[in-house]
């Protein structure tokens, strides 16, 4: 056990200084952040000037050696564009953005169960099919659009819900719904062919015998068991929220870490491009390394070896 | 067999290749004089533009239409282009094992760790959007999955007898894993293919929001969707339509994919 | 004791029965698509972040809305040069205090000066002012002066709330003690506003002072400045009265005034200007009838109609700021102004031996304040295409275009920016950017003379003569259609009902929330 957890947390290190080297390139690639920072007017002399003050003009190998040195203390420099310590941006959005995918994952548990279970009861019926068209829509929809338009009609027409921002529990209705019900697919897929493993299974069948209700079946027997791979795989697909909120949290306005990633990007800000994308894949490689753990405890048919 | 989401796809392909004929007018056409007019059934629609037209006044039907060629073949050409590759890695992975093995593994960890949306958006602000960069952007990270499913598949295959039979009989290694192995893990790849196809074409759109998609005047779907966002309220044609027929298509692969899954490879179930 | 206690509170009840401001209460929030780069400290602001700043800080000369200097709106009251035009003395306004309590003297003011053009400073005219700085004397608290090595007249608009943040008078002392780093995160000025918390992404709440020289009782108890890029949900907002004033795009501000919203404008808020990538001699842009066929198949009254929403006008003259104009009273003639005329277009093509057209590359984003870029850019494509020019759009974003131009990768390209409105200074430093080709990489007009004019201007103080410079410029900019002039745009505002009477101003990147706070 002890090996395996080394091992994998040896890999993790590897795989994040291996993002690091790709990162620091890309970031790079994107531009000159002061095209941005200082005004249309600006001379040559004053971008000469910037350049110089932030670092910008050392050997681009010193400034990986900077930021890998620094990155391994915690400390992800200073973001060009706001000049403040991209560490106390990251404090101010990682919460929000925790936040967001939390609740977005309570939405979609709430839709997946009842569709999932009902999919997997009724098998093969008009049921089963309506539950599935009905988990995939939310994944055939672009989330801007859904986002827009829940805006334009609940927030703009009804006035029932805040459009945008952060604050009140009422903030994270409509963008927690709009990113759910893009995974609800995926959950309500796993659940349901995990019941109809399970609902296939000898101590089912035995419980059946023995005269076991159908309802006791389903709720007592079958759910429990199928919960399993839900629970181990809720951990991924929290990965996925708080990775892919990007575009939810430009509509909704969300301070959330998608929203600074875009801002970074589109704004050239090297050390916070670099900071999000290490911070979320650190996020992705823990969550990762959780549920395979949880599988393996949870499980112990799956060696950890794999 | 689901019916009709095949008939989708079919009606779909069928649009997109005979793009040139079945569409009324030209896609790229503009006249601002006729921007946002509503469609035919609405108030002063008219059959000139049974859809209505967008914000510089070109026709949305034909633009769906053509649209259809562009969007469709991004999904397919990106699906394809990460099967190959990801299939590549996973069998070389698989049956090579040793240092090179799980270099190539770490190497589809790390990828799989990364944001998709995310490095998308970087890959296409350094290069510029295009099509072609945003195929590779998108590519560039989904074939990390289909490496990983195929490298689970071959380490399974390798344990069974006809590939050592195969091994003693002195098949060389090409053979081995163009004859023996990628037949055997077609069934996973063909699952993930047509359920990705969906997933690109909305990963496009996102990336056409961000403002890195397929650029204009290309009618892409998800570019017309980001486009017409703003008129939601005003002019809800302009996105409406495009979105129907994104949601068309998505659905229609998604289910196809399902009911693949569950008809060629049930272990598949959390992809 | 007790009489001066009685007489003190008498004078307060006599002063609210006759209806002295009410203590600041409530909130203000504005809601605004993008924040710049969303910093605190005015060193590193350029103008992108003015709206707010302007209210936590003073600056060294005020300006009225509508953008004319004043010696009431700024910590100078009064302010003289010396006959060379080198030696500018500014008397300062006393009794004004930062938000700690520290009077702010002549020292503050040398140190601000300094600091925006000191090495730290990304802010827009730092550059020039340093290269004219000589030194900067405190004879007495409130007096300031500042020597240049050259005869100038731009000190007191460059100091001015008129353009970017140079002028916003910092606090020397609690710098010193703080570090720029910490002052750049809690900033203290003496403006009526001071700064209470900011969460970058998402907004800056301000909070007032009980009582400001500048606008007497604040209104609003607090300001909160909120960033919401997305439109929809910034005029869901406004619907929701979560927004006091939000910017709108032009498309969608019909719809709010039929919801009863009223709109407001910065009329002729900026110059939408297009310009070839230089050099231009291997291309075909460097004979002006093509420059004159390109201008001339436009519909300049068609774009602002449709794409601009009406809230716009044709322009006539490469780089001409109407503020400019009124400055060197120019009245543009008539004969000036682009006529659409594809069949002139077409002619003059051929005659310049491209009867089958030629290749062009529009690059094509979305600046601030300007959500219709690439709408723009795909519409002017369109006009090209019908007289047989072909066009290719590169949709990149503007740091991706701004390294083609300055690199001149892509001679003979096209791009363009909407140019705030500014005044004849404002428009000289614009046109030596744009139009000067010694040493300017962003240079756009290859005109040997024009450079003279422009060399002239400089060494000029005579504004007489200044003025009839730049109207030569202006009409030979025009004649050799040096740029394609696009449209005056109009930047509307849209607030919520209770803002009753709300004047935007017209300074660059200031929206006048002064108007709106001030004591009525």
């Amino acid at each position: 056990m002890l090996r395996f957890v080394l091992a994998r947390l040896s890999q993790s290190a590897i795989t994040l200084l291996l993002f690091s080297v790709v990162i620091f390139g890309l970031a790079r690639a994107t531009g000159d952040p002061l095209t941005l920072v200082l005004p249309m007017v600006a001379t040559e002399e004053d971008f000469a000037n910037a350049r110089r003050y932030l670092g910008l003009d050392r050997p681009l190998y010193a400034q990986y050696v900077t930021f890998v040195g620094r990155a391994a203390t915690g400390d992800f420099g200073t973001s060009i564009r706001s000049r403040r310590p991209v560490v106390e941006l990251l404090r101010e959005r990682l919460p929000n953005s925790l936040a967001l995918a939390a609740f977005s994952m309570a939405v979609s548990l709430l839709i997946a169960f009842p569709l999932g279970v009902l999919a997997a009861v009724r098998r093969g019926t008009a049921l089963d099919s309506g539950a599935k068209v009905l988990a995939t829509l939310g994944q055939s929809l672009p989330t801007f659009w859904v986002g827009i338009v829940l805006i334009e009609v609940v927030a703009g027409r009804l006035q029932w819900l805040p459009a945008g921002g952060s604050g009140s529990l009422a903030h994270y209705i409509l963008p927690g719904f709009t990113l759910g019900w893009f995974v609800v697919a995926g959950l309500m897929r796993l659940l349901r062919s995990a019941m109809l493993e399970v609902l296939d299974a000898e101590y089912v069948t035995t419980a059946r015998a023995k005269g076991a209700s159908e309802v006791s079946v389903v709720w007592r027997h079958a759910l429990r068991n199928a919960l399993i791979p839900v629970v181990t795989f809720a951990g991924v697909y929290f990965a996925i929220l708080v990775t892919s909120a990007i575009v939810v949290e430009t509509v909704f306005a969300w301070p959330g870490m998608g929203r600074l990633a875009y801002e970074a990007i589109t704004g050239r800000d090297f050390p916070v491009i670099q900071a999000v994308v290490l911070v979320t894949a650190a996020i992705v490689v823990t969550v990762n390394f959780a549920v395979d753990l949880l599988y393996a405890v949870i499980d112990p048919r799956i060696g950890l070896a794999s | 067999m689901p019916v009709i989401p095949v008939m989708i796809i079919a009606a779909f392909v069928l649009l997109a290749l005979a793009a040139g004929r079945l569409s009324p007018a030209d896609p790229y056409a503009q006249s601002l004089r006729a921007r946002l007019a509503p469609p035919v059934w609405a108030a002063d629609g008219s059959w000139a533009h049974p859809l209505g037209t967008d914000r510089l006044g070109r026709d949305l039907l034909s633009r769906i239409i053509f649209g259809a060629r562009v969007s469709l073949t991004a999904g397919v050409v990106t699906v394809l282009l990460a099967g190959l590759v990801g299939a590549a890695v996973g069998l070389l992975a698989g049956y090579y094992r040793g240092r090179i093995g799980s270099l190539l593994m770490r190497l589809t960890d790390a990828t799989l760790a990364l944001p998709v949306i995310l490095l998308a958006l970087v890959l296409a602000v350094t290069a510029g959007p295009s099509f072609v960069n945003v195929v590779i952007a998108i590519g560039a990270i989904l074939w990390a999955r289909y490496a990983r499913v195929v490298y689970g598949e071959v380490l399974a295959l390798m344990e069974r007898d006809f590939i050592a039979q195969a091994r003693l009989t002195g098949c060389s290694d090409r053979r081995i894993i163009l004859v023996h192995l990628l037949p055997n893990t077609l069934p996973s790849l063909l699952v993930l293919l047509s359920l990705q196809i969906g997933y690109v074409i909305i990963v496009e759109a996102s990336l056409s929001f961000l403002g890195a998609g397929i650029p204009p005047p290309t009618p892409a779907w998800g570019s017309m969707i980001a486009e017409g966002r703003d008129y939601v309220a005003s002019a809800w044609w302009v996105s409406f339509f495009p979105g129907l027929a994104i949601l068309l298509v998505v659905l229609a692969f998604n289910l196809v994919g399902d009911w693949l899954r569950d008809e060629l490879d049930p272990k598949l179930h959390h992809l | 004791m007790r009489a001066t206690t009685a007489l003190l509170l008498l004078l307060l009840t006599a002063t609210e029965a006759t209806g002295a401001a009410a203590p600041p209460a409530g909130e203000l929030t504005v809601a605004l698509s993008s924040f710049a780069n969303e910093v605190l400290d005015p060193a590193l602001g350029g103008h992108g972040v003015k709206f707010y700043l302007a209210l936590m800080f003073d600056y060294l000369i005020g300006v009225t809305p509508d953008g004319r200097l004043s010696p009431e709106l700024g910590i100078a009251t009064a302010w003289e040069v010396s006959p060379d035009h080198r030696r500018w003395t500014f008397t300062l306004r006393r009794d004004v205090h930062f938000h700690n309590g520290d009077p702010l003297t002549s020292a503050d003011v040398r140190f601000s000066i300094l600091r925006a053009i000191g090495p730290r400073s990304t802010t827009g005219y730092a550059g020039v002012l340093r290269a004219l700085l000589d030194r900067i004397e405190t004879p007495a608290p409130d007096r300031v002066v500042i020597v240049t090595r050259e005869p100038t007249l731009v000190i007191p608009p460059y100091l001015s709330r008129a353009l970017a943040t140079e002028g916003m008078i910092l606090p020397k002392r609690y710098i010193e003690s703080v570090g720029d780093d910490e002052f750049a995160r809690k900033p203290i000025g003496s403006g009526p506003y001071r700064f209470v918390e900011q969460v970058t992404g998402s907004h800056v709440r301000l909070a007032a002072v009980p009582h400001h020289w500048r606008i007497g009782t604040p209104r609003y108890q607090t300001v909160t400045f909120r960033v919401i890029p997305e439109e929809s949900t910034r005029m869901a907002m406004v619907r929701r009265g979560e927004v006091d004033i939000a910017d709108v795009s032009r498309d969608r501000v019909r719809e709010m005034e039929q919801a009863g919203f009223p709109v407001r404008y910065r009329d002729n808020d900026s110059l939408l200007h297009l310009w070839w990538i230089l050099p231009w001699d291997r291309t075909p842009v460097r004979d002006r009838r093509v420059r004159e066929a390109l201008n001339l198949a436009i519909d300049r009254r068609e774009i602002a109609a449709t794409i601009f929403g009406g809230k716009a006008e044709p322009a006539a003259i490469p780089f001409g700021l109407t503020w400019a104009f009124r400055d060197v009273k120019l009245t543009v003639p008539d004969e000036w102004r682009y006529p659409f005329d594809p069949a002139r277009a077409r002619a003059l093509l051929a005659e310049a031996g491209y009867r089958d057209g030629f290749p062009i590359t529009i690059f094509a984003y979305q600046l601030p304040a300007l959500p219709e870029g690439r709408e723009m850019a795909e519409a002017l494509a369109g006009y090209w295409q019908k007289i047989g020019v072909r066009p290719t759009l590169v949709p990149v974003d503007y740091p991706a275009f701004r390294k083609q131009w300055v690199d001149r990768t892509a001679p003979g390209a096209v791009g363009y920016y909407n140019l705030p409105n500014r005044d004849w200074i404002g428009t000289y430093t614009l046109l030596d950017k744009f139009a000067h080709t010694p040493s300017r990489p962003t240079d756009t007009v290859a005109d040997p003379e024009i450079d003279r004019m422009l060399d002239a201007i400089l060494t000029t103080t005579d504004r007489t003569k200044i003025n009839e410079l730049m109207r030569q410029a202006f009409a030979r900019l025009r004649r050799d259609h040096d740029g394609i002039p696009l449209v005056y745009l109009h930047t509307p505002y849209v607030t919520s009902k209770r803002i009753s009477r709300w004047d935007p101003g017209s300074v660059m990147l200031d929206l006048n929330i002064d108007g709106l706070v001030a004591e009525r």
